[in-house]
């Protein structure tokens, strides 16, 4: 939605918020997967490397069990018959070591793929700044940074370390197996190529089937989602009983439609289930008519350990396979997670500070001692390059301590000059000035630092009134919060709280009107105290008795700061200042 | 409302019985389930016995048992290849019955807990912006998909195990019973104990793990909503340690259960262990244990076989304790009592529809303040009446109150003189066409979206809707008009399109009473007032409730009301 600027002069270009072009959508994901895979197989390394261990573990002890087998239908007990069973035993204990290990690592594992992409998210969300707004809803972006996240777990805690010890451990077992018995070797040999190969016949079938039904099982729960959110729209219709109704039917029809795809996907499983009997039994049959061939002579205790050991072999060359099989629907569920998450735009580059200081900007303590002064000088931007700017050629000059006033209607781009100001857009043309050095030239924590912006209303964050109002300045004293509360007029409103100061507020806390959080806000831009001050329409939503009492307060807190205006109503009236009139754009076609 | 009850397992035997049409099917599954793994251990042990046997054969210097083993010679061979086969077909009908009864369950599932919440007073829910908690039993529900399939099948499979591995033990002749005690204890102690334990630990950390995942999306949301703020007061830092170690308080607690998870893994699969050992003592000829060799290398491979479904359980047990939490909170939110439950002999609709609140009071729950105290206001049929109030002044719990989604604790609200209390919801509602601030719109077509209020409107009604609404221009551009897809993956219109959407579905209805509740929430001041502009030439023939915390100036009005103190006064008329 934000273009990049022609003109770039600027260090920080504004980011590129389209979201998400779908022509390299599913390239996009199955390479972030890839990506994904690999960092995470680097974490996943213990584990993988305990699972492989346990592998080797179950070969020694299916040796084990092989040859006390075979020296019990030997009838002759060897002397050291104990010390197999001991050490079978101590295998045991071992693998069960291993494998406690293994898991508590995959689960480590899959905790710090989360804890990485979800800091790099959080990072970008932040980097990038409200622009990110105006190209997602709020609640998609939260879902996607911890439920989809979450749901990533699988990829790094299952599938990766699954898809590595697919190939590991039943190499492993097949080594074992060539050592004691070759011709078992063998068959586990072509079992195991035809696994995928299977897999391939059946259908690039299996995996697009899974696919398939992951994608119309997850449409159900959307559809279902859907229909709960609005379930008091659809109560108050009348249409209750028909949407119940409504819900069945697709879930039928959802269920036919799945399970005529899931006929062709459950083959590939049966394939392996194929392999593993045919294994089995053919091993089984090749060494008994080995054994009656050499009827004559009996079998030594030695061969008869060989291919009972290549028997027990069997399941230990499959578990594996059968592992990956099952991990493959995390892999299902994490490229759902990935198409959301490669849709997203990168974070920006770091700001650059220019080099050489004739534009640095000075120091913070200047400025605030000095005030500031704001400059526009023929400046020009556009949202987009397919429609005219929204600003064209904006010039004005308001020096520290006095107040502009920018009216204007609806989408003249009154809030677009209070978006430059604030560091979230770059003008495409032009230059915009504090204090004489250019704004693209000020560290955003410094530009941050001398400016105030008070909006239409205010987030209020979980927390206490009182940490909602520290949130302007987290070291400000008591005796400072205690000053911001009065000057705001929040102090009646804190002596009504049942907890005063320490009263919970925000999401699943005490509600404030509208006024009240307006308040909030005055209070925080006191406590901040910033030469600064940019408001936004800051009565918009109010009824007019409140916004009397808002614009008393922001009266106050203007006297002593520059103060940039926006609003069109009461507002423009309270204040006294040089005010431009910003030209109607074309609107567009319905609000 | 809806809170963690603290019943244990009853919640999933209520699921369990919910699913009652599908028992025979899930029974069936089960069945066929229990075949496969029997023709899995009969694979296993024909292959070691046969090999066995044929060693003894050979030898022949074993003559007691030259018996069985000349059987299994004959045997093993047309066996195996009959069990195989059986076992592979057996699992494929497996997967597709258990899959076929999980789809069942599932729409059945949803379908009641829609029903539930539909009827109850969690309609009213959504009527107060709790789409959360509603999202939250929507994934409830979705862990739930998980109770037969992963959890029932191989918890039945396991028992058959059990019971064929103890069978065996008493079938063959002269197994001691110490063995088959040893054997039998340290199965139940891996198949029950491990995952016992794992549950109770899976369902202690429910409420934890919920808890610490619903801080982190606070703090997340606070993040994303509160982008604009964090960057004017160079919050960035601050912000991303506090949701940082959100994470990581969610990151302890799921260690913590996956670290029992594990030991319960442990101790299974060290009971399995000590069953192997205990058979090899047995083939050795260990004096409490010892058996004939042949017997002991069958229960060798059925022990192996039969142990396999175990090693699944404790993960299982973990889910059922998660399970357990999520099927309570379903179950208590899908039967809520209904706020104001129908009369028993509803009165017919009377002919007016002028609505007036008499002497109301009215307090959403006992202990939170009163929302009306005496409250009294007329809205004569066919006026546009204005009902104006700061937030928190009750202005929605009149919307509530009119439409019957909550009943007043003291006074009267009539329609058209009757007592609403006395009429039927259905019928009540019939007379209302609504639109609040949580107006939704569904995840379908424009056409099926504005039919929901009248499913029998043809196109052109449709059309002349959103003529009205001011909105048919829009729709005509677009590439799939009616049929265009509205929602998240749907076509991007814009906040007050979507408004004048939801609008030309209320006027579509024939209802002769509109409620707007402060239909213009979370627009902006240019699009608001030309939204009210709109209104104000719709609807000439029936009463506009307009519901709203200013007046613009725009409106066109016979009366406005205003909310002071949980009363109203007159302000204008």
């Amino acid at each position: 939605m934000i273009d990049r600027p022609s003109a770039d002069r600027s260090p920080s270009p504004a980011p590129d918020v389209s979201p998400g072009a779908p022509a390299t959508g599913r390239a996009a994901t199955r390479r972030w997967i890839a990506t994904q895979s690999r960092l995470g197989r680097r974490v996943a390394l213990p584990a993988i490397a305990l699972q492989t261990l346990s592998v080797a573990l179950a070969i020694a002890q299916a040796w084990c069990v092989a040859v006390l087998l075979a020296d019990a239908l030997g009838g002759v007990h060897a002397r050291d018959v104990r010390v197999w069973l001991l050490a079978f035993a101590m295998l045991g204990l071992l693998r069960g070591l291993a494998l406690m290990l293994a898991e508590r690592r995959a689960a480590a594992a899959g905790r710090a793929g989360r804890r990485r992409l979800r800091g790099i998210l959080l990072g970008g969300l932040l980097a990038q700044g409200p622009a990110l707004l105006r190209g997602h809803a709020s609640g998609e972006l939260a879902a996607l940074a911890v439920d989809r996240i979450e749901a990533l777990d699988g990829l790094f805690a299952r599938w990766v370390p699954a898809a590595s010890l697919a190939l590991l451990g039943p190499l492993l077992v097949l080594l074992a197996a060539l050592a004691a018995q070759p011709y078992a070797a063998l068959v586990l040999l072509i079992a195991g190529i035809c696994v995928p190969f299977s897999q391939a016949v059946f259908g690039i079938g299996a995996a697009r089937a899974a696919a398939r039904q992951f994608v119309a099982l997850s449409r159900l729960q959307a559809r279902f989602l859907d229909r709960m959110r609005g379930v008091s729209t659809i109560v108050l219709a009348g249409r209750a009983a028909d949407e119940a109704r409504a819900l069945g039917i697709a879930a039928a029809e959802l269920r036919r439609r799945t399970l005529r795809v899931l006929r062709v996907a459950f083959l590939s499983s049966a394939a392996l289930d194929l392999a593993m009997v045919a294994a089995l039994v053919a091993i089984a049959l090749h060494d008994g008519a080995a054994l009656t061939r050499a009827g004559a002579a009996p079998a030594t205790p030695l061969g008869v350990a060989r291919s009972l050991f290549a028997l027990l072999l069997v399941s230990e060359f499959f578990a594996p396979l059968r592992a990956f099989a099952l991990a493959y629907q995390d892999r299902m569920h994490a490229s759902a997670a990935a198409e959301t998450l490669v849709g997203l735009p990168a974070p920006p580059d770091a700001v650059v500070l220019p080099e050489g200081g004739e534009h640095m900007p000075p120091a913070i303590r200047t400025v605030q001692a000095h005030g500031v002064t704001v400059a526009f000088e023929d400046v020009r931007f556009g949202w987009s390059a397919h429609r005219p700017p929204v600003l064209d050629g904006l010039s004005f000059r308001v020096p520290h301590g006095e107040t502009l006033i920018v009216a204007g209607p609806s989408g003249a781009g009154k809030s677009t000059v209070i978006e430059l100001l604030l560091g979230f857009i770059r003008p495409q043309s032009g230059r915009i000035t504090l204090n004489g050095a250019p704004i693209e030239s000020i560290v955003p924590e410094a530009l941050a630092r001398m400016t105030s912006w008070i909006g239409q209303g205010p987030v209020l964050f979980a927390g206490s009134l009182g940490d909602n109002i520290r949130f302007a300045r987290p070291e400000a004293s008591e005796a400072e919060l205690e000053a911001a509360v009065r000057d705001s007029g929040l102090a009646e409103v804190v002596a009504s709280l049942p907890r005063g100061l320490a009263t919970p507020i925000g999401e699943g806390g005490f509600g404030l009107s509208g006024g009240q959080a307006q308040r909030v806000a005055i209070a925080r831009a006191f406590l901040k105290n910033a030469p600064l001050l940019l408001l936004d329409e800051p009565t918009a939503h109010l009824d007019p008795v409140t916004e009397a009492h808002i614009l008393r307060c922001l009266q106050r807190l203007a006297i002593n700061r520059t103060v940039i205006l926006v609003g069109h109503s009461q507002a423009v009236h309270a204040f006294s200042g040089r005010r431009i009139d910003l030209a109607p754009r074309t609107r567009p076609q319905v609000a | 409302m809806v809170q963690q009850t603290k019943t244990g397992w009853a919640p999933l035997h209520r699921i369990v019985l919910l699913w009652r049409p599908q028992w025979p099917l899930m029974a069936a599954g089960l069945v066929v389930a229990l075949a496969a793994g029997l023709a899995g251990l009969a694979v296993m042990s024909g292959a070691g016995t046969h090999l066995a046997g044929l060693v003894v054969a050979s030898e022949g210097h074993a003559p007691s048992h030259d018996i069985a083993a000349l059987a299994v010679l004959l045997a093993t061979p047309a066996l195996m290849r009959l069990t195989g086969l059986a076992r592979i077909v057996l699992r494929y009908a497996e997967r597709l019955v258990t899959h076929s009864a999980t789809f069942r369950a599932l729409a059945g599932l949803r379908v009641w807990l829609f029903a539930g919440i539909a009827r109850s007073a969690a309609g009213g829910l959504g009527f107060l912006r709790s789409g959360d908690l509603l999202s939250r039993l929507v994934g409830d529900v979705d862990v739930l998909d998980g109770l037969y399939l992963r959890l029932v099948v191989p918890a039945g499979v396991a028992l058959l195990s059990f019971v064929v591995l103890v069978a065996t033990l008493v079938a063959i002749p002269g197994v001691p019973a110490a063995l088959v005690a040893a054997i039998a204890l340290l199965f139940v102690a891996a198949a029950v104990v491990g995952p016992v334990l794992a549950a109770r630990a899976g369902l202690h950390a429910g409420p934890v793990l919920n808890e610490t995942v619903a801080a982190l999306r606070v703090a997340v949301l606070d993040v994303i909503v509160g982008l604009r703020e964090i960057r004017v007061f160079g919050a960035e830092g601050r912000m991303r340690a506090m949701a940082q170690s959100r994470e990581s308080a969610l990151f302890a607690a799921q260690a913590g259960l996956s670290a029992r998870l594990a030991a319960a893994g442990l101790a299974a699969f060290l009971c399995g262990q000590a069953i192997l050992l205990c058979l090899l003592a047995a083939a050795v000829g260990w004096a409490p244990f010892a058996v004939p060799p042949l017997a002991a290398i069958a229960m060798v491979f059925v022990a192996i076989a039969a142990f396999e479904p175990v090693s699944g359980l404790p993960r299982a047990g973990v889910m059922a304790g998660q399970m357990a939490s999520a099927a309570g909170r379903v179950i208590e939110a899908a039967s809520l009592p209904e706020a104001a439950p129908d009369p028993a002999v509803p009165v017919s609709l009377p002919p007016g529809h002028a609505l007036s609140f008499d002497q109301v009071g009215f307090t959403w729950a006992a202990d939170r303040p009163a929302v009306f105290d005496g409250l009294s206001l007329d809205i004569p049929a066919g006026r546009r009446v204005a009902i104006l109030g700061p937030s928190g002044s009750g202005k929605s719990s009149l919307a509530a109150l009119a439409l019957r989604l909550a009943e007043p604790q003291s006074g009267q609200v009539r329609l058209g003189g009757v007592p609403v209390s006395a009429l039927a919801a259905a019928d009540l509602r019939s007379r209302f066409a609504w639109l609040g601030q949580t107006t939704h719109l569904f995840s379908d077509t424009i056409a099926a979206n504005l039919r929901l209020q009248r499913a029998e409107a043809d196109e052109a009604e449709l059309w002349t809707a959103l003529e009205q609404a001011g909105i048919a221009e829009v729709v005509r551009g677009l590439p799939d008009g009616l049929d265009t897809w509205l929602g998240e993956a749907g076509a991007g219109l814009s906040g007050g399109q979507q408004r004048r959407i939801a609008l030309a579905r209320v006027l579509l209805s024939r209802a002769p009473v509109l409620i707007l509740d402060e239909p213009c929430a979370g627009l902006d001041i240019d699009t608001e007032r030309a939204f009210l502009e709109t209104l104000n030439t719709v609807a000439d023939d029936r009463t506009v409730v307009l519901i709203t915390h200013r007046l613009l100036g725009v409106e066109r009005l016979d009366r406005i009301w205003r909310l002071v103190g949980g009363r109203a006064t007159a302000a204008a008329g």
